[in-house]
C-alpha cells in the first residue's frame, strides 16, 4: 500500500472530536475513505496499521478527516505534524437524482461523510434533511457543523433523548436514506426504512490493509458469504447485507 | 536512487525457476485490486490459498492490531479451485505464478495438486500445511512430521514435475522440514503466522484468535529459517515479519533463497522494500543470488 506524506495544515477540536486538514487534490466521492496514520515509519510499527477514516470535507485543494481519539493510533494522529495517507479508497454513496427528499443519518463520528454527501446532493438538486445521533453533549459538539440538522443524544443533554432514529419524525416519508454509523445503528436504520426506499449504509469495520488484500474487514451478505467493506464498500445497499 | 540501483543484480533461481527479484507476496496478502502498485516488485505471483470447494471464511472480527503486527483469522475465504483457476489470468503480471493450496484431508491435497499441476500457467505449488486436518481431530497438517511426510508424499505423486513448496509453521519446524524433504518437497516456506490471541478487556471477550504476523514475529521466523537451512539440502523461502530491504537481506543471509513479504505491504509500498534491498546490495557490492546462507557465523543450530 502506497502512502503519501502530507503536512497537517489545520487542527480543530469539535467537541470530543478532532478535525485535521491537509492538502489533497485528488478526486473524492462522498463516502470514500482514507487510510491514515501519523508519519514516521518505522516509529509507526506501534501502532502498526493505518486507520480508515471517511473524508469529512474536500474543496479540491484541502481534505479533512474527523475522528475521535480512542487509542494510540488516533492519539498520535491527533498530535502529528505530518500524516501519511492513502486515498481515495472504496466505493462511496451513489446519488440518485430524485424529486423526493433524502434523509441523511449519522451516528457519532459516523457523521463524517455526510458533509460532502450533502454538498453533492445540492449539486444534483436533491432536497434533504440531516439527522445526527450522539452519546452525549461532548460528542454532539460537531453538530453545529450541520446547520439545521435534527439532533438526538442518548443522555438527552442535546436535542431529543434517544438514538438518531428518535430525531427523525417520519423516515418512511423520504425517497432515499443515506446512513453512516456503528453497526447497531445501521441495522436499526435498515429495519426502520421502508423496503421500497433506496437505503445506503456506510459500514464501520476494523480494517487491515484497506486495499482488498487481507479480507479482514468483511461484512455478512444476505444469502450467505462475506464481502470486503474496503473494496466492495464501505457503502452498501441495505438489502444486500445480512443484518 | 533508481538510476544507481539499475545495475544491481536482483535475480535469483528457485527450484529451477528464474525470478527477477527474490521477493514474493505471502499468500493471502495481495489482491487483484492492489496489483497496480506492484509491477516489477515481485519475482513470482503467489495468490491467496485455494481450496477444493468455495469457503465463506470466518465471521468478523477477523483482524486485530498488535504492537508491530496483527492477528488474523480469515478462514481461507476463497471461491474454490475451479473458479480460482478460471480467474487466474486476472493475476497475470508477466511473472511465474505459484499457487497456494489447502485441503481438509490428505486426499483433498492430492486432488488439488493434480488439478493445479495440470494447468500450464502454474509454475509451482505451495502446500499450506497450517490448516486443520479433519481426519486428525483438527490438528494441523504441521502437527507432526509423520503427517507432513504423508501429505507431501501424496502431493508429490499428484503433481509430478511441478516444484512443490511445503509451507511450515514454527512448531517442530526442523523435524517437519526434514520430513517434507524426505517426501519429495522441492523447497520449504518458513514460516506461517504464529498462533496468537487478542482480548477485548472492556467487553471481556476474545477479539481475534488467529495467527500473528508482521515485524513482531521477524526474529522467530529468522531463527526458523536459520535452523531449517542448516538441517536440509533444499531451498528455503523465508517468510515472517519482513518489512524492509535489510530484513530481506537478513532472511537471505540466514539461508533463504527467496523471501515473502505480506503484512508489511499493508502499511508500506512494497516497491520501497525492494529499493532498500537493492540499495543494500549496491552498498556492499553484492548480487542477490550470492546472499543465501552467507552469514559469517557458521555455528549452525
Amino acid at each position: 500500500m502506497k502512502f503519501h506524506c502530507v503536512p497537517v495544515e489545520e487542527r480543530k477540536e469539535l467537541g470530543n472530536y478532532t478535525l485535521i486538514s491537509y492538502r489533497w487534490r485528488g478526486p473524492v466521492e462522498p463516502g470514500q475513505f482514507v487510510m491514515a496514520r501519523a508519519a514516521g515509519y518505522p516509529v509507526t510499527l506501534d501502532p502498526f496499521l493505518a486507520r480508515p477514516f471517511s473524508f469529512y470535507d474536500h474543496d479540491g485543494e484541502t481534505a479533512s478527516l474527523l475522528f475521535e481519539v480512542r487509542g494510540r493510533g488516533t492519539a498520535l494522529l491527533e498530535r502529528a505534524d505530518r500524516i501519511e495517507v492513502s486515498a481515495p479508497l472504496g466505493r462511496g454513496f451513489w446519488i440518485e437524482p430524485s424529486a423526493e427528499k433524502a434523509a441523511l443519518l449519522g451516528g457519532g463520528v459516523g457523521v463524517a461523510p455526510l458533509k460532502i454527501l450533502r454538498r453533492r446532493l445540492i449539486e444534483f438538486g436533491v432536497r434533504y434533511d440531516v439527522f445526527l445521533g450522539f452519546a452525549d453533549a461532548p460528542t454532539a459538539g460537531v453538530a453545529p457543523e450541520f446547520p439545521g440538522a435534527g439532533v438526538a443524544t442518548m443522555d438527552g443533554s442535546v436535542g431529543t433523548r434517544g438514538t438518531v432514529l428518535d430525531a427523525v419524525p417520519d423516515l418512511e416519508g423520504y425517497g432515499t436514506v443515506y446512513a453512516c454509523g456503528p453497526t447497531p445503528m445501521l441495522a436499526a436504520v435498515k429495519r426502520a426504512a421502508d423496503e421500497e426506499v433506496l437505503c445506503q449504509l456506510s459500514v464501520e469495520e476494523r480494517m487491515g490493509c484497506g486495499n482488498g488484500s487481507c479480507n479482514g474487514c468483511v461484512v455478512p451478505l444476505r444469502g450467505g458469504g462475506y464481502v470486503r467493506s474496503c473494496v466492495e464498500g464501505p457503502v452498501f445497499r441495505a438489502e444486500t447485507l445480512a443484518w | 536512487m533508481r538510476e544507481r540501483l539499475a545495475g544491481v543484480k536482483l535475480d535469483v533461481e528457485l527450484c529451477g525457476i528464474p525470478l527477477k527479484t527474490p521477493l514474493l507476496p505471502a499468500s493471502g496478502t495481495l489482491a487483484k485490486e492492489a496489483l497496480g502498485e506492484v509491477e516489477g516488485v515481485y519475482g513470482a505471483m503467489l495468490p491467496k490459498t485455494t481450496t477444493p470447494a468455495p469457503r465463506a471464511g470466518n465471521p468478523p472480527p477477523r483482524v486485530a492490531e498488535t504492537p508491530a503486527g496483527m492477528v488474523n483469522s480469515i478462514g481461507l475465504q476463497n471461491p474454490g479451485v475451479d473458479r480460482f483457476l478460471e480467474e487466474l489470468d486476472a493475476l497475470d503480471l508477466g511473472i511465474p505464478v505459484f499457487v497456494s493450496v489447502a485441503g481438509d484431508t490428505v486426499e483433498d491435497f492430492g486432488a488439488l495438486c493434480e488439478k493445479v499441476c495440470a494447468d500450464e500457467r502454474v509454475a509451482a505449488i505451495e502446500l499450506n500445511l497450517s490448516c486443520p486436518n479433519v481426519e486428525c481431530g483438527g490438528l494441523t497438517f504441521c502437527a507432526g512430521s509423520a503427517s507432513v511426510e504423508e501429505v507431501v508424499a501424496v502431493c508429490r505423486v499428484a503433481a509430478p514435475g511441478k516444484p512443490l513448496l511445503a509451507k511450515l509453521t514454527f512448531e517442530g519446524v526442523v523435524e517437519n522440514a526434514r520430513a517434507a524433504q524426505a517426501a519429495g518437497a522441492d523447497a520449504l516456506t518458513v514460516m506461517n503466522t504464529i498462533p496468537a490471541l487478542t482480548v477485548d478487556a472492556r467487553r471481556r471477550d476474545v477479539l481475534v484468535r488467529g495467527g500473528l504476523s508482521g515485524p513482531a514475529i521477524k526474529p522467530v521466523a529468522l531463527r526458523a529459517v536459520y535452523d531449517v537451512f542448516g538441517a536440509v539440502g533444499i531451498p528455503v523461502v523465508g517468510s515472517g515479519g519482513v518489512a524492509s530491504g535489510v530484513d530481506v537481506a537478513e532472511f537471505m543471509l540466514a539461508g533463504a533463497t527467496a523471501v515473502q513479504v505480506g503484512t508489511a505491504t499493508f502499511v508500506r509500498d512494497p516497491r520501497e522494500i525492494l529499493d532498500e534491498f537493492a540499495d543494500y546490495l549496491y552498498q556492499l557490492g553484492l548480487d542477490a543470488a550470492e546472499l543465501t546462507g552467507g552469514l559469517q557465523d557458521k555455528m549452525g543450530s
